[in-house]
């Protein structure tokens, strides 16, 4: 533990850690400086004046280096002007005075100095009512100023930085929260201040304008109401909206958000999602939250959503009652015996999961995960510890990132794992080109699409790279799914495994192997038991499916190919889509706000969500569904209650026991601390009063021996002339049915790409944004070039889920 | 390019820093840049950011900061008359009015010849020599001072005369 300092702030002793600020200091005695600069995750910079308190310090005897006494008190000296309490460090002994007439003079003249150009605009302004320039001029403003109202600088109050978030000038406090956001935790000085005194204004010259992923936080963390939204700006008044806890569904990291809601005559009177916002939880998103998690959260208020129970009757889908719809699926179902599958998504719930996963175990049939990625059973083996919180790790750790793209693919992970880095973790970077996180490493190592195992297997020889994760205190591997499909994504895993194992890198917090997982819930549903299926077409060929959350006609024409022969197609989902439309039935669900459920986040922590919104239509649980079918096959499956199905689970999965909901809703307190009436402070980031999450001990942890199953590798692909090898990649703003609905997102999705080295774009003579047509294996479409001199030249890299399906390596004609 | 146009230039500013420090070498690159139009254009821009592996946005942050970078084109010349109390108190004003008049401008804006920006500037520093005012353009800054319109007059057919 470091050394621990007491000081006196208003008369109230404090111990607080050697080299925390004063201004943290008064927040952790329960004491409000006032301050706008200032921001717990930010190093202080001391700009604003805000934060003016007294501080004495205990007087020193030159000559003998003694405190000088008196009346057996130890005489303290203030300084002569008042100082910021934002800058400075604590010290043993010292006396912060902010209540004092002098600090309180200080504090009225610097509001009286920030609104001498403020519009005060509060009735028409998106913060009000959370804002705390408002409160702060409530309760420390003059009342009057002496400026001459006339004279106020009026500056442009719709400018936008990118097209997601606008700024308005003459609000600006010049605070730099934003830009320092973007420069010391994003790691993207996409911001900066242009002029300067009156007319500095912050610009953003990236293409696209503000281009980060993280942009949405610098509205959170804005004092006053200069930075909006395109989202929420215009939206609601703050005070108008309920929050409700909910956990992010668009990647593994599992952030934890509060939805807020409000009724609305633009709605047709129905209660609507009116923005998504960070809810703090420091070991998993601390108070961030990325864009995509910001803004696409509209595919649950899509028009495309399903309300009501479908029947195919001469080839049209009709209007049925859920009784009617079961009872139909069911008899099929129960019919087919052992050719009745289940295809369902990551999407779904822990208890949606579980109860399919019953289902066919109890009918007979099989439960299969629609993904392309392997290794969930081996996280579940060598997972990172309980206890594993990444803002924890630095000197003297190590964190490997192999095949993923952490900024595209998990934000938030990239954010954390950056700042880790800072802290001066030896981040080592193995993917075939650069990604962002590159920047940040100790070392980056550069493989060929198809080395992935050897790259990682080359750890076990002697190199300096080798030597520093062998010998770091704590590891944590990330792997995922770049340039791979489900046969070197499990390789990749094994051999990661392999290497925490032989390194000592498991069974502990803060060390172990992580997922990079194309879905928020895979990590659950690996836990309760579902797998992909290497040859899916073969598998759904001729069978009774029930798919339950994907959308394997929209994705894949095999797919669509192999349903079309399938015996009957249940689909159940909250989204129309290609598949339900040749589906016989059809089972609305309910999407994640208007239910409860957990989902298992990659690093394994189970987290609780609550329902936001009413449901729309006749939509119900999709564990409910699921168990309305079991019924109708004599099955009997809980389907009333979230929680006893998660109790049932718990009581039937090892990792669980001992795991209930009243268990996942504890909090303890965090720092720093946020989401209060003081919203200066640390935001507009919600406080956690609904759960922190628990994190699932991996099998390593529990002890006994760990045998880590071997993947044998497919032999990597060799393209013929005048082909070349086309690999996927991840895009965070991709096509998939959980984005598009979100309009604002539009152009930042773009149009399918397709990456090729100079070379090889030389060779097909097309040019950077030249359209070509890409073709594999029955499958075709088209894509604008992009040159990227970090690929080699026989690789052409295909986004998922842009509208060409690439599941794995292939070899592919690009015209 | 930057580095194609002064490959010299750019190679010994650069070697005036430290390899993890070289985001220091943006004054002096920046300078460069204007060298030759007067003003830092935005592929300039690019160019710096790409140099010193920081972003257009800091690059251009630092040019909007600083009142002797430009980004946008003016005369060859920028005539930065201070206007500031002790330069008022000794005619700066009446004498920038005057010279406006004189050359057919308002504050701000250029010459027809595109020979002279006249703008009106905080503090140089001399206060006791006013009206002065400080040219900016391809030999450099220089001051002028104790000046009158017809002093500045003849430095203006003086200007016209200087050949690149």
């Amino acid at each position: 533990m470091s050394k621990q300092v007491t000081l006196t702030i208003d008369g109230k002793q404090i111990t607080v850690p050697d080299g925390t600020l004063v201004a943290d200091a008064a927040k952790l005695a329960g004491i409000d400086i006032p301050v706008f600069c200032h921001h717990p995750k930010l190093e202080p910079v001391g700009m604003c004046r805000m934060c003016l308190v007294e501080i004495g310090r205990p007087m020193f005897d030159r000559a003998t280096g003694q405190i000088v006494m008196e009346n057996g008190q130890p005489k303290i000296q203030f300084m002569p002007k008042l100082e910021t309490a934002c800058t400075n460090p604590v010290s043993e002994g010292m006396v912060v005075l902010t209540q004092t007439a002098k600090a309180k003079e200080g504090q009225k003249g610097t509001v009286e100095f920030l609104l001498t150009s403020h519009p005060l605009d509060c009735p028409i302004c998106d913060k009000g009512g959370e804002c705390p320039l408002q409160n702060l001029t409530m309760e420390h403003g003059p009342g009057k100023s002496r400026f001459i109202y006339d004279e106020k600088l009026h500056l442009d109050k719709q400018v936008p930085l990118g097209e997601l978030i606008w700024l308005d000038r003459e609000r600006c406090i010049q605070c730099a929260r934003c830009i320092r956001f973007q420069d010391e935790i994003a790691g993207e000085a996409v911001l900066g201040f242009d002029e300067r005194g009156r007319n500095t204004q912050i610009v953003s010259l990236s293409d696209p304008g503000f281009d980060s992923v993280f942009s949405g936080n610098t509205t959170d963390i804005c004092p006053v109401g200069a930075l909006t939204t395109a989202d929420f700006r215009f939206g609601a008044r703050p005070w108008e909206l309920k929050a409700q806890a909910s956990i992010c569904t668009q990647c593994p990291v599992g952030c934890n958000t509060t939805l807020n809601t409000r009724r609305e005559a633009k709605a047709g009177g129905d209660i609507v999602i009116k923005r998504v916002m960070p809810r703090q939880n420091e070991e998993v998103n601390e108070i961030w939250l990325c864009d995509k998690g910001r803004f696409a959260h509209h595919y649950v208020g899509s028009k495309k959503r399903l309300a009501r129970p479908q029947i195919r009757k001469d080839e049209k889908l009709a209007r049925a009652s859920w009784d009617a719809a079961t009872k139909l699926a069911a008899e099929n179902f129960s019919a087919s015996k052992k050719d009745f599958v289940i295809l369902a998504s990551g999407r779904l719930a822990n208890e949606d999961l579980f109860n399919l996963k019953s289902l066919a175990d109890h009918a007979g049939g099989r439960a299969i995960l629609y993904s392309d990625m392997g290794g969930g059973d081996l996280t579940a083996l060598v997972g990172v510890g309980a206890g594993t919180n990444l803002g924890k790790l630095g000197e003297g750790d190590a964190i490997l990132v192999v095949a993923s793209d952490l900024y595209e693919e998990a934000p938030i992970w990239y954010l954390r794992v950056k700042q880790a880095a800072d802290r001066g973790a030896a981040l080592i970077v193995a993917n075939p080109r650069e990604t962002k996180l590159d920047k940040f490493a100790k070392f980056s190592i550069r493989y060929s699409y198809g080395d992935e195992v050897k790259a990682v297997n080359d750890f076990g020889k002697k190199s300096k790279i080798s030597d520093e994760f062998a010998k770091a205190k704590n590891a944590i591997v990330f792997f995922g799914s770049e340039g791979l499909g489900l046969n070197g994504t499990s390789a990749v895993a094994s051999a990661c495994a392999d290497l925490l194992k032989e390194t000592g890198h498991i069974g502990r917090a803060s060390n172990g192997l992580i997922g990079v997982w194309q879905r928020a819930n895979d990590q659950g549903a690996w836990e309760v038991g579902l797998q992909p299926e290497e040859d899916l077409a073969k598998a759904l060929k001729g069978k009774a499916v029930y798919i339950v959350g994907t959308d394997p006609v929209g994705d894949d024409p095999k797919l669509a190919k192999a349903l079309e022969g399938a015996e009957f197609v249940a689909v159940q989902d909250i989204l129309e889509t290609a598949t339900t439309e040749i589906a016989d039935v059809v089972l609305p669900a309910q999407a994640f706000s208007e239910r409860e459920g957990t989902f298992t986040s990659g690093e394994r922590r189970v987290q609780r969500f609550y329902a936001a919104v009413p449901p729309t239509g006749d939509s119900k649980p999709d564990f409910v569904i699921t168990s309305m079918i079991a019924k109708q096959m004599n099955i009997v499956l809980e389907g009333t209650s979230v929680s006893v199905v998660f109790d049932i689970l718990a009581n039937s999965i090892e990792a669980f026991t001992d795991l209930s909901y009243a268990k996942l809703a504890e909090v303890r307190p965090q720092w720093p601390i946020v989401g209060r009436g003081d919203v200066y402070y640390g935001g507009t980031t919600y406080e956690n009063k609904h759960g922190l999450g628990v994190q699932l001990v991996p099998a390593a942890q529990v002890g006994g021996t760990v045998r880590i199953p071997k993947v044998k590798k497919e032999a990597v692909l060799r393209p013929k002339e005048k082909e070349l090898l086309a690999v996927p990649v991840n895009k965070l703003y991709d096509r998939g049915v959980t984005v598009s609905p979100a309009e604002l997102l539009d152009e930042r999705v773009g149009e399918a790409t397709v990456s090729l080295h100079p070379e090889a774009a030389e060779r097909l003579g097309v040019e950077a944004g030249a359209r070509v047509k890409i073709s594999f294996d029955g499958v075709s479409g088209e894509a604008v070039v992009k040159i990227d001199d970090t690929i080699s030249a026989g690789v052409a890299l295909v986004p998922r889920s842009m509208g060409i399906a690439i599941k794995e390596p292939v070899a592919a004609k690009v015209k | 390019m930057l580095l194609e146009k002064y490959p010299k230039e750019v190679k010994q500013i650069l070697s005036k820093y430290p390899p993890e420090h070289k985001r220091s070498a943006v004054m002096p690159l920046l300078y460069l840049a204007q060298r030759e139009e007067g003003y830092v254009n935005k592929a300039a821009m690019q160019d710096i950011a790409q140099l010193l592996d920081v972003t257009e946005t800091e690059v251009a942050s630092i040019v909007g900061f600083y009142t002797l970078y430009h980004d946008e084109k003016a005369g060859k010349y920028r005539m930065q008359v201070c206007t500031d109390l002790p330069c008022a108190l000794r005619g700066a004003d009446e004498f920038l009015n005057n010279l406006c008049a004189n050359l057919g401008v308002k504050v701000g804006e250029t010459t027809e010849d595109g020979l002279v920006t006249i703008e009106s500037v905080m503090c140089l520093a001399a206060c006791d020599k006013a009206p002065m005012f400080q040219t900016q353009g391809p030999d450099g800054i220089k001051y002028h001072e104790n000046m009158t319109v017809d002093r500045t007059m003849e430095l203006i057919e003086a200007l016209k005369k200087v050949k690149e």
